[in-house]
């Protein structure tokens, strides 16, 4: 339709803040100014009174309160705080986990940043960041100074043959938008459905501030590491698993310290997951879309999720039916960038209400209205090629092959070297008052997944019946 | 009384826009022009002495002589600041004075041939304007119809019945009010005739120049048209600016190829900055219907082959880009 490039991508956008901004730490001059005064010990129970605890809950929080931790980025010329997570103490050496994104602004300009913990005492020093994992959204940070933090204890990770029964209390601790040191209690769901990177989905309240705390069973070992929330439910939560939490641990425990910024780490590892999704996404067999005419490639809902949605019944003019398939597990780099997923969409559109000359005006209009992105900070202008192709089986040509208008266009990332965005577009050419139009997206992948993935969404294209065909 | 046959030269005193305020009957050489009321000629403007100039017949009594008098301002014949005094052409010529024009017309003079009046300013006549205004007026109305859903509420055609007139009236009317402030005419008709020709050569091209070259699969050219389209709209500008000042021909042309070139450079600017490409468009977006789908078709892998050497095509504009980032200072960020 007109307006569904634009909307869609804002739709997305808004999607991917919604996960990134709750994830976010909280932004510095978001609350009133006593409400960001440092927390000290004597203001941590009253926050904590507020919430409904159990008694599990008070053991729990009296357990862990010295293992807990608030993270803070400061800019290096003065103390306001830039972001503010929370974090937990995993050894007794004083080395703890927080979330990536608590963290990233240090890890991409480590000269004008600087990171800071507070504990629930009271207790403040700076902090180094040892290893990261941009992909499951974690950091390793060890104290500078590591005797205030020695010997308070550490979070011990619930083992992974342990698996919790979908239903069990959990209990997410941290210092929500830094009023204080907070216990949420909430229900544990299991892995987050449909996601490529393993997700576990917490039924309870996680707010900006408490990312990077732990989630702890009702024996106090680490479940999760609060990460994200959804702002269109209620109580919808999520939780970065404990595997990828001991692997970063036994990584990154004896790494130096980063002083650098760290793009290329980042693309290292960016690249390492684009080149697992890419491989897993190839794999997958295409889906049908139903169309009595085309066979249009629709993704699997392994990892991703599609939603439908049709023209009014009664509208007089061009009907469409159109699917969006998006990816939930997007990769948080810094504020203004989430990457690492693909989105499939399309629309059938069906113009015999309207006469193939007005079908021929919308149906271009609407290939017209693709935003293929502009020169930004983080990506250059797009490049794209264009052809008119025949998609259809091995060997087919004439009328079994169906003519298709392509165009494919990359952009380059021009911090994290080697990532790109693609945009595969098609649209079908045969038909008078009836047409499909699709879009591929994949952001942040290798120039040779671009390909991969370019040519495997455009065999997806085909006849449905070759022996009706009409010209 | 004198005939008017035997004068020897006629003084007109020529206005701001060239138009004759007064003219003098010459019987007799010689001839005073200046401020004072004993001047033949009196020129009441202050940038003249009160004794300017003297027109009287040289020694041989047959060519005129023009003498500059004392003055502050001087005396200009022809463009020329005349120095003492000078003989004057046969056929007299342009005098200034101060600020005042005079033109001095001499029996020698060669008249220029009768001009005709502008509606038969050429031999094959254009179509009517009736008939040009009826063709665009249909054919952006067909567009704007197409863009309607089939059996759409009347009010939706009113955009198209009252702002097509409504925007043509308002652009010919604007050339119409500054051909009465340079020629003292409301011109509304002989703009609107300069309008309605190119204005169909316009909506024409944004009509089949995106589907000529969709039919041919041709992107480069398709990507012409805005350029075309701008070409004809300078084209435009130039025509009525044409009608507007016939004498400034020169200038009119280099002051419109002027804002046409900047004005390309400007907008080349901007969409270069944002797409770091001349062309705003990054793909075709026209898709030719089957009946005019004249160009073949490739395998897809061929598609996907010419994608090949955009990676390294944007590696060069990603260092292009750090540069210009290092450049400015910090390199992070």
């Amino acid at each position: 339709m007109q307006h569904t490039g634009p909307r869609a991508f804002l739709r997305a956008l808004r999607r991917g803040l919604l996960a990134g901004v709750v994830a976010a730490a909280l932004p510095a001059g978001a609350d009133t100014p006593p409400l960001a005064a440092p927390a000290s010990a004597a203001s941590a129970p009253t926050a904590a009174a507020a919430m409904p605890l159990t008694g599990t809950g008070q053991r729990l929080y009296e357990r862990t309160r010295p293992q807990l931790l608030q993270v803070r980025t400061l800019l290096k010329t003065q103390d306001s705080q830039s972001s503010v997570g929370s974090g937990f103490l995993v050894d007794d050496a004083g080395h703890l986990v927080t979330n990536y994104h608590v963290v990233s602004q240090y890890a991409l300009q480590p000269s004008r940043f600087r990171l800071v913990y507070v504990t629930v005492d009271g207790q403040q020093g700076a902090l180094q960041l040892l290893a990261f994992d941009v992909v499951h959204d974690l950091a390793l940070l060890k104290p500078v100074d590591a005797a205030p933090l020695a010997g308070r204890g550490s979070v011990a990770l619930r083992p992974a043959d342990e698996p919790l029964a979908r239903g069990a209390r959990i209990f997410s601790l941290g210092n929500p938008l830094d009023v204080g040191f907070a216990v949420a209690e909430g229900s544990y769901n299991g892995p987050v459905e449909r996601s490529f990177l393993e997700t576990l989905f917490f039924g309870g309240s996680l707010s900006p501030g408490m990312s990077g705390g732990p989630a702890l069973d009702d024996q106090g070992r680490l479940v999760g590491v609060n990460v994200a929330a959804r702002r269109d439910g209620e109580q919808v939560s999520f939780l970065v698993p404990a595997a990828p939490v001991r692997v970063l641990i036994n990584r990154g425990r004896g790494a130096t310290p980063i002083t650098a910024p760290a793009w290329p780490e980042i693309t290292r590892q960016l690249l390492a997951h684009e080149a697992t999704l890419t491989a897993r996404f190839t794999a997958l067999p295409w889906r049908s879309a139903g169309h009595p005419r085309y066979t249009i490639p629709v993704p699997q809902e392994t990892f991703m999720r599609c939603w439908g949605r049709g023209s009014p019944q009664a509208a007089r003019g061009l009907q469409f039916e159109r699917s969006d398939c998006e990816m939930d597990s997007r990769i948080f780099v810094n504020g203004s960038l989430l990457t690492g997923y693909l989105t499939v969409r399309h629309e059938a559109y069906d113009g015999s209400r309207i006469g193939a000359l007005r079908f021929a005006e919308r149906y271009s209009a609407s290939f017209r209205n693709e935003f293929m992105g502009r020169n930004d900070r983080h990506r250059t202008a797009p490049r794209c090629v264009e052809r008119q192709i025949s998609s259809g089986p091995p060997g087919a040509d004439g009328a079994a092959a169906l003519p298709l208008k392509g165009v494919i266009c990359l952009r380059a990332y021009k911090k994290l070297e080697g990532l790109h965005d693609l945009s595969v577009l098609v649209a079908t050419l045969d038909g008078t008052q009836v047409g499909v139009q699709g879009r591929l997206d994949a952001f942040g992948i290798s120039a040779a997944s671009a390909q991969r993935l370019a040519q495997h969404y455009l065999d997806g294209y085909a006849w449905n019946t070759p022996n009706n065909v009409s010209r | 009384m004198e005939h008017p046959e035997q004068r020897v030269a006629l003084i007109e005193l020529l206005g701001r826009d060239g138009q004759v305020m007064r003219t003098l009957d010459v019987w007799r050489w010689p001839l005073t022009l200046g401020r004072a009321l004993d001047n033949d000629f009196v020129v009441d403007d202050p940038h003249l002495a009160a004794h300017h100039a003297r027109l009287a017949p040289g020694d041989d009594g047959q060519l005129l002589l023009l003498h500059a008098l004392p003055s502050r301002n001087g005396v200009r014949f022809a463009g020329l600041a005349v120095e003492g005094a000078m003989t004057l052409p046969a056929g007299g010529g342009l005098l200034q004075l101060g600020t005042s024009k005079l033109r001095l017309r001499l029996p020698g003079e060669t008249l220029a041939p009768e001009l005709p009046l502008p509606r038969h300013a050429n031999g094959t006549p254009l179509p009517p304007p009736l008939l040009v205004g009826a063709a665009v007026f249909a054919l952006l109305l067909g567009a704007h119809g197409l863009t309607l859903d089939p059996g759409a509420d009347y009010s939706a055609w009113l955009p198209a019945l009252i702002g097509l007139p409504a925007v043509l009236a308002a652009w010919c009317g604007m050339w119409a009010l500054m051909s009465k402030l340079f020629q003292h005419r409301f011109d509304f008709g002989g703009h609107l005739r300069i309008a309605l020709p190119w204005l169909l050569a316009l909506t024409l091209t944004d009509a089949l120049w995106p589907l000529l070259t969709a039919a041919l699969a041709a992107p480069r050219l398709w990507m012409l048209g805005n350029t075309i389209e701008g070409v004809l709209l300078a084209l435009l500008v130039h025509a009525h600016l044409s009608h507007l000042l016939p004498l400034h021909r020169r200038a009119v042309t280099a002051s419109v190829a002027t804002m046409a070139v900047a004005g390309a450079a400007l907008s080349a600017a901007l969409t270069w900055r944002n797409t770091d490409s001349l062309v705003a468009a990054p793909y075709m977006s026209t898709l030719p219907p089957p009946a005019l789908r004249l160009a073949g078709t490739v395998p897809s892998a061929t598609l996907v082959q010419d994608m090949a050497p955009l990676a390294e095509k944007l590696a060069a504009r990603v260092q292009q880009a750090r540069a210009d980032d290092e450049g400015d200072g910090e390199g992070n960020e």
